[in-house]
């Protein structure tokens, strides 16, 4: 692509105007995400999503379902918070808040498809974090959420651009970052990194955001964003990615993300990459019914 | 609000165990979805054995060092009849990128011949449907290739059944209607497979612990043994792994079962992924082959 066009693209990212804003009950429930569990207040987070009406409609539909094996009805967050936890129902409240800035009628990537592969990516990673020792399951979840919101920045923004490289992904079935540079001269990690900072994420979803498809090039997080960087790819990998079959082979070992990661997880050298993709078919209901019910709410 | 489901009922713990007993003993995984089957068969064996409890049943499970019960267990799980087309991204994979592979690694040598080996074919589905893909790349990746696929079980009813090629009811319920009319002629209630495909593949009895029988077994491009392993202890599949990688070409791949795994069986073959489904390719393959 010429300079002349991508100095327009960047022209129009700098002021993101036509981004929403970010969703106001979020960014309290990332603050308190941060925090260990113990040291969170039931009462704070009930009241923070009491207060915002269709975000504890959406909560409660949610943790009424099928999905959570519920016997009675909950009709209170508090409630919810006593039979679900307090983590589950922090990520339920997370996951339904940022659902909201995708919405349903946006063609350039089909909205279901793609908040279904951030939620698979945020479940897989926690367990991922878990089974390797990683310090940080919680904010494994988060930064598995998020890490593609630059995708909505492209949809929002830049949504011509953006629907020529997801068409020119899905034509010669390669990842969408690749065909996203190819067409645009930009990725979502760029246009991910920027929103970070307008939404004031903090230094290691920033990086996330900026860099899981380039983990060897992480500053500070490096091993949070190799953590990501492989979730992603096997999500992407085992049909829950873009809405489209990336035709190639992998062999995890060779990636640059498991050199980062096993620097800080030794855990990662005895590894079994098979059982951790056949578990990811044990979140795919998980993801499906969640991701509807919010949407089907809204 | 929609009408609410019945919730499924709660899982016994013990099912969990069984489950990672059943991944380390066998090396099949039995994911979350699935618990609620795997605890139903659990139920119905320990209702054959008199057992009283998950508990107890996973004790017996736990000291079946002749591995009788687990393998009641499997059959018990798995479908014993096979199908034709049975793991399709397993053989979109197969097509798409492992056999464009081996063109091009054979492309660099003198010998233009793709070989694949179905190993443990029961009734002969399998290695049809790997002649049926062949055959319809003839006339582009393989035209300057010839091919065959050799199928190989240990029990010979099941291979006099694969010779004859007539099949019916569960074998063909994946069969689309393009294959049907390419590839099979109707007769009577079955369909009889044709002689074009049935020339591509050739059915022998192989006991895969004969180490020299298998010896014979030579320069495999694609060898694919579903559900087979998971009756052999650890030992006797360190034994065929080691088989499978004799016999096996450098470039070459192994396919398993769905949620089949080798983790800590094997050395010699190292996982890779392709969209949607799992294979084994040789440790010593070169190293940056993959994407």
């Amino acid at each position: 692509m010429n300079l002349e066009a991508k100095n327009a693209i960047m022209g129009r990212l700098q002021s993101l105007q036509q981004m929403p804003s970010i969703p106001a009950s979020l960014y309290p429930l990332l603050k308190y995400m941060e925090q260990p569990a113990e040291k969170v207040s039931i009462q704070k987070i009930v009241d923070l999503i009491s207060g915002d009406g269709s975000l504890a409609a959406q909560c409660l539909r949610v943790a009424n379902s099928p999905l959570y094996g519920r016997s009675k009805d909950i009709d209170t967050i508090r409630g919810a918070v006593m039979a679900l936890g307090l983590r589950r129902m922090q990520n339920i409240a997370t996951s339904c808040c940022v659902l909201k800035i995708l919405p349903l009628d946006r063609t350039e990537i089909d909205p279901l498809v793609f908040w279904e592969h951030s939620l698979g990516c945020a479940l897989l990673c926690r367990h991922f974090a878990k089974s390797i020792n990683f310090d940080n399951p919680e904010k494994a979840y988060l930064a598995g959420l998020l890490h593609d919101l630059g995708i909505v920045v492209n949809v929002w923004v830049l949504p011509k651009e953006f629907a020529a490289a997801v068409e020119l992904a899905r034509k010669r079935e390669i990842p969408i970052h690749e065909a996203e540079a190819e067409s645009m001269g930009i990725t979502h990690c760029e246009t991910g990194k920027i929103l970070a900072e307008k939404w004031k994420f903090g230094p290691d979803l920033r990086e996330v955001m900026g860099y899981h498809h380039d983990p060897a090039h992480a500053h500070d997080y490096r091993s949070l964003v190799a953590l990501v960087s492989l979730t992603d790819l096997l999500c992407r990998m085992r049909g829950l990615g873009h809405g489209f079959t990336e035709v190639r082979e992998i062999d995890f070992l060779e990636e640059p993300g498991v050199a980062v990661l096993k620097t800080e997880c030794p855990e990662l050298q005895k590894f079994d990459w098979a059982r951790f993709t056949f578990e990811l078919e044990s979140h795919m209901e998980e993801v499906h019914q969640l991701v509807n019910m919010v949407y089907r709410a809204a | 609000m929609s009408p609410r489901m019945n919730p499924m009922p709660p899982l016994n713990p013990y099912v969990s165990r069984i489950r990672d007993l059943i991944y380390q003993e066998a090396g099949i995984f039995y994911a979350e979805n699935k618990l609620h089957t795997l605890q139903d068969r659990c139920e119905k064996r320990m209702g054959e054995l008199g057992s009283l409890s998950l508990q107890t049943y996973y004790e017996q499970l736990r000291v079946d060092t002749a591995r009788s019960e687990i393998t009641s267990l499997l059959n018990n799980i798995t479908v014993g009849e096979t199908c034709f087309f049975r793991n399709q991204p397993q053989l979109d994979a197969l097509r798409r990128i492992v056999l464009p592979r081996i063109v091009q690694a054979q492309e660099k040598t003198a010998v233009h011949k793709i070989r694949i080996w179905s190993a443990g074919c029961s009734t002969g589905e399998e290695p049809y449907t790997l002649a049926m893909l062949m055959l319809e790349e003839k006339a582009g990746l393989l035209k300057d290739f010839s091919f065959d696929v050799q199928a190989t079980d240990l029990n010979e009813l099941s291979l006099e059944h694969a010779r004859k090629g007539l099949y019916g009811g569960y074998s063909v319920r994946n069969l689309t209607t393009f294959f049907r009319q390419k590839y099979f002629t109707s007769a009577g209630d079955s369909l009889q497979i044709s002689p074009r495909v049935q020339a591509l593949v050739n059915f022998s009895r192989v006991n895969l612990f004969d180490s020299a029988r298998m010896s014979l077994m030579k320069a495999m491009d694609i060898i694919v043994c579903c559900n087979v392993l998971i009756y052999f202890n650890s030992a006797s599949k360190k034994t065929v792994i080691q088989h499978f990688c004799s016999s096996l070409q450098k470039h070459g791949y192994l396919f398993l079962g769905h949620s089949e795994s080798l983790y800590g069986i094997s050395d010699e073959f190292r996982l890779v992924h392709l969209p949607s489904a799992t294979a084994y390719v040789k440790a010593d393959r070169e190293q940056g082959a993959s994407r």
